[in-house]
């Protein structure tokens, strides 16, 4: 399969207060084009600094970032963040907000409004473009979301945590309709979750980080058939995915709650 | 029409019925005249061609003053918000013009800048480009972080970050601004009069009470009321258009 994005040697340091703060260590990855890989850990981890890295918010202090073979040094219209629900501008309407990327990037508007019109489509909200995001609930703000992702033409979509502020059903729902979006346009997807559930069901891989410096602890693939169904979830491969990976990271997250007591009592003593 | 419309109406209903009857029971024609006698008097002013003559010098003083303090207050603003550098410098003299009552200035600029409209105007602007200025900045400079990374992930310019975030941002902020200087810039024009003046809604009062004429006072209080009442709503509803999100819970109530 050829390589959509690779990393080799990614590396990123913080300075907070004169020390550095190493979020993540040597990541060498090769995302193939067209995956699903999710990427779990405990919280603070690396995970979100991991995809400002691929979209270039933020610059590596060592390694690179390649997509098409070509290093990634800005953000650019390659490749799309999903924010969470909070990402959508409440001025403007569903459309306004979905076409934000080509407008910023002064294509032509006509098309533009098309495209997303499209995509709004796709993502089961026709009919809601002239509403504003206070309007929406948590799952339509999401599709509007990944409708303004898809809009500006990117082949690799971002998603950290994007159905974290949904509750159980819709979160579901969003899963579902995800894994169909994936399908039919057939985009590259890296994803950011702390369910281990949701990342089983969606992905061809799931990547394991360990604690700070984030390295990668294990990856491992989803050997399930697709189309997936929900009902999948009952299956009892499914849940031996789960428990390995649970199991993998659960080391992990016991020493990031560790380390996280020792740093707040040494705060305390203070 | 919305149930509030009318509750607000039987409320100002109940008033005029105890102002009438206080009215009449304390039969103290100094302090509280029957409402019939005030809108004689409106009646006799407006009939005379006095009340628009003070109206419309009063009206010019707050057009200038406010005009002047909404240009001068976003301007500098947009001007503080840019630059954290020149926020620091001027900080500590906003803070402080703002805190100090600048309606106590007015004899000086009376003396400095005579009786015409020049001091009023400036008196007016000085009581209103504060909250104005403040509001301006405070709306530029606390962009929602998530909107701000949204756009730059998209790879917006720092002038499409501007003008695309940061200032429809602000705008209600903005607006909310000259909302509370409205207020303060009305109380401006009556003080200004006060002070000294050929004409004008404030003059009125003054000039009213020194012949004992209650009901001519009273009239122009009412005008200077519902003028303020008039453009605080009128801002309060812009402000609604403009920003439906930030009124939706306590509308949902
Ligand atoms: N801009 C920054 N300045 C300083 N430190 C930062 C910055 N961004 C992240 N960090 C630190 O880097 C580490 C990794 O942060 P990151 O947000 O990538 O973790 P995460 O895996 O996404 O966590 P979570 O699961 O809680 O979202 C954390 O220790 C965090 O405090
Ligand atoms: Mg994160």
């Amino acid at each position: 399969m050829a390589t959509k994005l690779a990393t080799r040697g990614l590396g990123k340091s913080f300075q907070k207060d004169g020390k550095a703060i190493e979020a993540l260590r040597g990541l060498d990855l090769d995302i193939a084009r067209g995956e699903f890989v999710s990427i779990v850990g405990a919280s603070g981890c690396g995970k979100t600094t991991f995809l400002r890295l691929i979209n270039g918010l933020i610059k590596p202090t060592s390694g690179t970032v390649t997509l098409d073979g070509a290093d990634v040094s800005a953000p650019g219209a390659n490749i799309a963040f999903v924010f969470q629900q909070d990402g959508l501008f409440p001025w403007r309407n569903v459309l306004d907000n979905t076409v934000i990327g080509p407008e910023l990037q002064r294509k032509d508007m006509n098309e533009a409004r098309r495209t997303a019109s499209s995509f709004l489509n796709l993502v089961g909200l026709r009919g809601f473009e002239k509403h504003f995001p206070h309007e929406l609930s948590g799952g339509m703000k999401q599709r509007v979301n990944m409708a303004r992702a898809l809009t500006a033409g990117a082949d690799v979509l971002l998603m950290d945590e994007p159905f974290a502020a949904l509750d159980a059903q819709t979160r579901e729902i969003m899963q579902a309709e995800l894994t169909r979006i994936w399908r039919e346009t057939g985009k590259t997807i890296l994803f950011v979750t702390h369910q281990i559930d949701e990342a089983v069901f969606l992905s061809d891989r799931v990547l394991v980080f360990t604690v700070r410096p984030g390295r990668l602890k294990e990856e491992v693939t989803i050997d399930l058939p697709r189309p997936r169904e929900l009902t999948l979830k009952r299956a009892p491969q499914f849940a031996n995915y789960v428990d390995h990976i649970w199991q993998s990271i659960e080391q992990e997250v016991r020493e990031s709650i560790r380390l996280e007591t020792e740093a707040t009592l040494a705060i305390a003593k203070r | 029409m919305p149930t509030s419309i009318w509750r607000g109406l039987l409320s100002f209903g109940v008033g005029a019925i105890i102002w009438e009857a206080t009215a009449r029971y304390l039969d103290n024609k100094l302090f509280l005249v029957p409402l019939g006698a005030i809108f004689d008097r409106f009646m006799e002013m407006a009939r005379s061609g006095d009340l628009a003559a003070d109206a419309s010098v009063s009206f010019i003083e707050f057009i200038g003053g406010f005009g002047l303090a909404a240009i001068v207050g976003i301007g500098a603003g947009i001007a503080m918000s840019a630059s954290k550098r020149i926020r620091e410098f001027f900080d500590p003299w906003v803070s402080m013009l703002y805190a100090t009552p600048t309606i106590a200035l007015g004899p000086l600029f009376m003396l400095a800048l005579g009786i015409g409209y020049g001091s009023k105007i400036a008196l007016i602007f000085l009581t209103a480009v504060f909250p104005i200025l403040i509001n301006t900045v405070a709306g530029l400079t606390t962009t929602d972080r998530v909107l701000l990374e949204v756009v730059r992930s998209f790879g917006a310019t720092r002038m499409q970050t501007y003008f695309k975030v940061r200032m429809p941002a602000a705008l209600p902020f903005i607006i909310a601004g000259l909302r509370v200087a409205v207020a303060r810039a009305l109380v401006g024009v009556v003080v200004a009069e006060l002070f000294g003046a050929r004409a004008g809604l404030g003059f009125l009062i003054f000039r009213s009470a020194q012949v004992f004429d209650t009901a001519g006072l009273w009239v122009s209080v009412f005008i200077l009321a519902i003028c303020g009442v008039a453009s605080v709503e009128f801002l309060k509803w812009v402000e609604k258009r403009m920003a439906p999100w930030r009124f939706q819970n306590i509308e949902d109530e």
